[in-house]
């Protein structure tokens, strides 16, 4: 099957900063692909690359198989696009706005009317319609303009970091949306900051300083975490941290609550909890998760 | 090329903007009628008043003739008689700026009908006055003379030839009826090229242009369509300029409307393709705004408006022809003050075309479908 977006071997460079390094990576229709990494590890970049916004340095960016230097005319009507930014007029109105998208692509009034209506209904802004997308919340602006990327019923939709500065509950509603696309065929490329959301996506690809550190299914790649888990509570904290950086076989820490979560060798990890036992502290089996794969693959890649 | 529905959105979207934001309606309709009023009152290089002192040295029932029908001449305010040192101060911290100085023996000469000479020290700080005052004070002196023969009853003798000027146009030489299409023009190029300059820019800034790029929008379009409201405005300010420059300074409308609204539609062309070009190279709203004075400056010194391009040096003269403030200000002065027709002005308009159809297809050349 072929991709909808793909990128091959894909780097650019901003001045003497490479935003991204042979980065491979496809979209394809029914999946829920996710881009995960901090801020400033190319995300935006990658995405905009695939959307062919920007030039790039090396290697190819496809649209359905076709480069974007050769891409039929009609290759953007078939792409739903939502920028990270406020890419919408925050002076016009949510109606005003869905018009105007609609217009440039050049869709029939009477079917506008129609998907207007079902989709100010399905991002619930049927009573928002006439307000400035400036005055909406942040939660209300993602789904007004992921209405207007949806306007002209796209197959692949790119999203970046949909979810950010959006609230809890907002941000479950915006995943059931998602959900429901990928349901009905669509491809969704959804780039996001937060670890934690990596295990809703499909499939997920985790970028490190524009290198393509992993990707697969979210349980296939948890499941093949090399390392083991820890979490150690029950004596001072001060003196633990100091103790499990010096060793070799911790891979990662990360304070939790009054815990501190260790990501731990397998081969070392009786003789790490022993010493730890012999200190006072508590050890505690804990479940590995994205952000622990994350770091542990960002350590091997500095150790590397 | 250009999508017909596209443009329209583009167009009504644009308009939708410029008439919901005040401050941008208000530079769009109310400044242009506020600055061709200010600018009108001020342009006004007509020398009407010098103020003199006068150092008489003769002290004689002449040289007081001499002053007194000086001061007759209302040209010259008569700030008192004093000493030359006084006078060269005064001169200096610019009280005055004619000092003249009648020498002893002054009535001796007159009465002996001899040749007299009076010192005249004028302020050559500012040109156009000073040769006005000089101007004026050689009229007097020789009308002096001429009484004087006739006094003397040899005036038949001598052969008189005189020029008798009839001015055309603009009889009594009023500089406002010169300055306000000049003002007109420098006032349609600022508006048009920063608003069209910004406006793209901050597309680019605000990330909206992210937006419209993965549209099927067309460049060509979008260029267009966010050209077409400014030109509107533009024609909307002509006719409000027009208004206020005929109520308010007199300004005739001699020519054809027509071969005016005609003109400014080309000349919008080109200054809202300037715009357009500064937008390709800017990233920011701030950077558009310093381009875009970079070129308004030259644009509007060298078009002619204050200084004729022909007094201005030769290696100049050639930068004016890529001006194309230089041409509207000629079509403006042709067809409002001598009546001008099409035929008449076809030589700038045909420039003014040709010189707007470059800009354009500069700009679109230039106008990138990447973000960078």
């Amino acid at each position: 099957m072929t991709a909808l977006l793909e990128a091959v071997a894909l780097s650019r460079s901003f001045g003497a900063t490479k935003a991204l390094d042979t980065v491979s990576l496809g979209l394809h229709s029914g999946e829920l692909l996710g881009l995960v990494g901090p801020d400033g590890a190319g995300k935006s970049t990658l995405l905009r690359a695939m959307m062919g916004l920007i030039a790039i340095d090396a290697g190819e960016a496809r649209v359905l198989g076709v480069p974007w230097e050769k891409a039929p005319a009609d290759s953007r009507e078939r792409l739903g696009y939502m920028p990270q930014h406020y890419g919408l007029y925050t002076d016009l109105s949510v109606d005003e706005n869905l018009r105007f998208f609609a217009s440039l692509f050049d869709i029939p009034k009477d079917i506008f009317q129609q998907r207007r209506t079902r989709l100010l209904a399905l991002m619930q802004l049927e009573r928002a319609a006439d307000r400035p997308a400036g005055a909406l919340s942040g939660g209300m602006y993602k789904k007004l303009a992921i209405a207007c990327a949806l306007l002209h019923r796209p197959q692949a939709l790119v999203l970046d970091e949909p979810t950010n500065g959006v609230d809890p509950v907002s941000r479950r509603e915006l995943w059931g949306l998602l959900y429901e696309f990928v349901h009905d065929g669509m491809g969704v490329l959804v780039s996001t900051p937060y670890m934690d959301e990596a295990a809703r996506c499909s499939r997920v690809a985790l970028l490190h300083q524009g290198h393509l550190l992993a990707h697969g299914e979210p349980a296939a790649l948890v499941a093949g975490f090399a390392h083991d888990v820890i979490e150690v509570e029950g004596t001072d904290r001060r003196a633990l941290e100091p103790f499990l950086e010096a060793q070799d076989g911790v891979v990662a820490l990360t304070p939790a609550g009054e815990r501190l979560r260790v990501v731990v060798r397998r081969e070392v990890r009786q003789q790490v909890e022993g010493q730890l036992r012999a200190m006072g502290a508590r050890v505690v089996e804990g479940r590995a998760d994205f952000e622990d794969l994350y770091l542990s693959l960002v350590a091997s890649r500095g150790a590397a | 090329m250009i999508d017909l529905v596209s443009l329209a959105a583009i167009v009504r979207k644009e308009f939708i903007q410029a008439l919901r934001d005040r401050r941008m309606l208000a530079m769009l309709l109310g400044i242009p009628v506020l600055q061709i009023i200010i600018f009108g009152f001020a342009a006004n290089l007509e020398f009407n008043r010098a103020d003199t002192v006068f150092v008489d040295e003769d002290r004689s029932e002449e040289s007081r003739d001499f002053l007194r029908g000086l001061t007759a001449e209302k040209t010259f305010l008569a700030h008192g008689v004093v000493t030359v040192a006084e006078m060269e101060r005064e001169l200096r911290n610019g009280t005055s700026q004619v000092g003249v100085v009648v020498p002893r023996g002054f009535g001796r000469r007159v009465e002996g009908v001899e040749a007299a000479t009076v010192q005249a020290f004028v302020d050559g700080s500012d040109p156009t006055r000073a040769v006005a005052a000089t101007a004026a004070l050689e009229q007097y002196a020789s009308r002096r003379t001429l009484e004087a023969l006739r006094g003397l009853g040899g005036v038949a003798g001598v052969a008189r030839v005189t020029f008798e000027p009839r001015l055309l146009y603009n009889p009594s030489l009023k500089s406002r009826l010169f300055m306000v299409p000049g003002t007109a023009a420098s006032i349609l190029v600022i508006l048009t090229t920063i608003v069209t300059a910004m406006g793209l820019a901050r597309e680019r800034e605000v990330g909206t242009m992210e937006q419209l790029l993965v549209t099927p929008i067309r460049p060509l379009t979008l260029m267009v369509g966010k050209t077409i409201p400014y030109a509107v405005f533009g024609l909307v300010d002509v006719t409000l300029i027009l208004v206020v420059g005929n109520l308010v300074f007199d300004v005739p409308m001699r020519g054809g409307v027509a071969v005016v609204y005609l003109g400014a539609l080309v000349y919008l062309v080109s200054t809202l393709g300037v715009g357009l070009l500064i937008a390709t190279v800017v990233e920011t709203q701030q950077q558009a705004l310093m381009v875009g004075f970079f070129f308004l400056l030259p644009a509007i010194l060298l078009s002619g408006f204050m200084t004729p391009i022909e007094a201005m040096p030769r290696w100049i003269v050639p930068l004016t022809y890529l001006n194309p403030v230089r041409y509207f200000v000629a079509i403006l002065r042709a067809v409002l003050l001598r009546g001008a027709g099409l035929r008449d002005v076809a030589e700038p308009m045909g420039s003014l075309a040709a010189l707007s159809l470059g800009v354009l297809l500069l700009s679109a050349a230039r106008f990138r479908r990447t973000l960078g």
